[in-house]
């Protein structure tokens, strides 16, 4: 009899500690969980298993991810519906390291989110649509990228983008550069604004618009 | 609970998540065809279908065709979202579906086990080596898992899903994701205790 409770309770401990990982993460239900805090409060080899648990969780969670391939392709992806992006980078700005590219490349996909959008295919969308997502003046994406340099303090960083009147819309990406969004009709002004000052290391268009 | 999202590589990242509740109405303004609702729906999952897709596919190319693929469907049948689940259950439900089918497609092997997972480019060996090395035994630790037993770890530690919506998302009994999360456990804990020491933790 005593044999059958030892058996009973390790087919708990064992049911109990297939749930360990999602008690680590706190993603049980109140029942669960509170059977979970009974058990591992009086069971040393689960509470050795949390340890661990906990541990690798972290790890895990702070494995990073490269997706820079990626992000190449859908850069390139982008080039092919948008030729006069690239056209437009100014000539110093091909001259950086193969790093920089790969972060503007990243960054620049991701502030134009709405040029992705529109290099796919949308079977149903009205044209408007297909339009309205580029052009609308409210729209929250970014139309520019700047790289500061490294010594910018952030004074200067307010002044050089509210010399164009821009916002920032996102950023510092993995290169360091920020997303920033200014009036359509006034970006060729504004790129040539901030390509002269002297804390500003690069500027370029992002979206589908024409170059500067 | 689907509830990380963020950058790649960065657990609990800036980007604030909408409530379960936003991402539905954003589905039905899809439905409704409004592009601009389709727009903030692709930022969101943008960062976390690549995470999970690079962790099942192990192949960097795969991964842009696969997520826009992803949310293709998402475009084209938002009325397929019946609101039993959360959005993001769904969405990653297709994703892994999504994923199958471009690894069946490519079935070529994978060139470097750790494709998709790098040791952290913060941690100079100066700064610390022991997290290095840990990650490294990891990442390849990960790249030896089946894309299945793969799927359950990120889910459970990354997305910091529940069991029983992994098994949602993996179409798959609750018992199969509890095997398959004992199962790439003790092979992480083996790798790690094989080459740091039983009690790395």
């Amino acid at each position: 009899m005593g044999d059958g409770v030892i058996h009973i309770r390790n087919d708990e401990h064992q049911a109990l500690r297939e749930l360990l990982p999602w008690f680590v993460t706190g993603q049980l239900d109140a029942v669960e969980q509170a059977s979970l805090d009974v058990h591992v409060a009086g069971c040393a080899e689960c509470q050795a298993e949390v340890r661990f648990q906990r541990r690798l969780e972290a790890e895990v969670a702070r494995l990073p991810v490269d997706v820079e391939e990626g992000w190449s392709r859908m850069r390139l992806r982008l080039e092919a519906d948008q030729p006069a992006l690239e056209a437009a980078r100014p000539a110093r700005a091909s001259a950086r390291s193969a790093w920089l590219g790969w972060g503007i490349a990243a960054t620049m996909a991701l502030a134009a989110g709405a040029v992705a959008l529109s290099s796919m295919r949308l079977p149903g969308a009205p044209a408007a649509g297909y339009h309205a997502l580029g052009a609308a003046p409210v729209s929250e994406a970014g139309n520019v990228v700047v790289i500061f340099r490294p010594d910018t303090t952030e004074a200067q960083m307010r002044a050089s983008l509210r010399a164009v009147g821009a916002q920032l819309v996102g950023g510092p990406t993995a290169a360091d550069a920020y997303v920033l969004r200014v009036a359509p009709a006034g970006r060729t002004q504004a790129l040539t604004t901030l390509r002269a000052r002297s804390d500003i290391v690069l500027a370029q268009p992002v979206d589908s618009g024409a170059a500067p | 609970m689907l509830r990380r999202g963020g950058d790649i590589g960065e657990r609990r990242s800036a980007v604030v998540q909408p409530l379960a509740l936003d991402e539905t109405r954003l589905i039905a303004r899809i439905v409704g065809r409004d592009l601009r609702a389709f727009e903030q729906l692709y930022r969101i999952y943008h960062p976390r279908l690549s995470r999970f897709l690079i962790n099942i596919l192990r192949r960097p190319h795969l991964v842009e065709e696969a997520l826009n693929d992803t949310l293709m469907v998402v475009w084209r049948r938002p009325e397929a979202f019946n609101g039993t689940s959360k959005v993001s259950t769904w969405i990653f439900a297709i994703a892994y579906r999504t994923a199958l089918k471009a690894r069946s497609r490519h079935d070529e092997p994978v060139e470097d086990p750790q494709a998709g997972f790098r040791a952290s480019p913060d941690a100079t060996p100066e700064q610390d080596l022991g997290r290095r090395q840990l990650q490294e035994i990891l990442a390849t630790a990960m790249g030896q898992l089946s894309p299945e037993h793969r799927a359950v770890v990120d889910l459970t530690y990354f997305h910091e899903a529940g069991y029983r919506e992994i098994a949602e998302i993996l179409d798959c009994p609750v018992g199969t994701v509890k095997t398959r999360m004992h199962h790439a456990r003790r092979h992480l804990k083996g790798m790690v205790a094989d080459q740091i020491g039983p009690d790395w933790w």
